[in-house]
């Protein structure tokens, strides 16, 4: 029987996330572990209170930079099979997912390093943003500091 | 001297500053990103504050201001990329 094809599942959707949803479509027989990240929408940040996210993306390049990822992912984690990464888009109210991360691998440490290093790299290079909108004051756009053309201050840079 | 015209999207917090999410100009296809911010910066001069913290994306890939000239063709894409916030 031939081996499993890996297959790299990408989904952009203003739909809520499903945890379920990305563990279930990772999961394969020969494969001893499933590693997951949930990023989630906080209610605070700098003392303010922030009641939803606004995501928007430049859809066709954010789906290339995260066919990228994949690709990277299996260029170094060889034992890899099935990478899950979906974003949601438009508003996300606080506590529910932003981005899910699911990968799939016959042993623990790769399917592990290998989320690590998607969520790191997709904050880095996919055209996806974020606005946060508080209870009062001007809502913001957020700026990753793992992206490289952010201002370079603090942390957390607002603009 | 070739002149294309090219699409320009906006994303973000470029957006909010021209009031657009797109526009089709047209300029010389060996012009450098950095003109090219440039040339949108006179016609949009809100844009300005983004000068130091913005990338373009030709044809879907990340482009810095620059003196490299870009190549561009007819109907091209040149995306205004603002510091991403993805995740």
């Amino acid at each position: 029987m031939a081996a499993d094809q890996g297959q790299d599942l990408i989904t952009l959707t203003t739909d809520k996330l499903s945890a379920d949803g990305v563990s279930e479509s990772v999961t394969c027989p020969s494969c001893g572990a499933i590693s997951l990240f949930i990023g989630t929408t906080r209610d605070n940040f700098e003392g303010k209170k922030v009641i939803r996210l606004e995501y928007e993306a430049y859809i066709p390049m954010a789906e290339s930079e995260l066919r990228k990822i994949c690709s990277d992912i299996r260029t170094k984690w060889p034992s890899v099979r099935h990478i899950c990464i979906q974003h949601r888009l438009g508003v996300v109210p606080v506590t529910e997912a932003s981005v899910i991360i699911g990968i799939s691998s016959p042993h623990r440490s790769e399917s592990l390093e290998a989320v690590k290093y998607g969520i790191d790299t997709l904050k880095a290079t996919v055209p996806i943003w974020k606005k946060e909108i508080y209870e009062s004051g001007q809502p913001c756009w957020k700026e990753n500091k793992e992206c490289l053309w952010a201002d370079d201050g603090t942390d957390s840079k607002e603009s | 001297m070739n002149t294309e015209q090219v699409s320009v999207l906006y994303f973000a917090k470029s957006a909010e500053l021209t009031g657009l999410k797109a526009e089709n100009i047209t300029v010389p296809s060996n012009i450098t990103s950095l003109q090219l911010w440039q040339d949108l910066e006179t016609r949009h001069p809100r844009l300005s504050v983004l000068r130091d913290q913005v990338v373009l994306a030709v044809r879907q890939e990340y482009v810095p201001l620059c003196a490299q000239p870009l190549s561009l063709r007819e109907g091209d894409e040149v995306a205004i990329i603002p510091p991403l916030s993805g995740g």
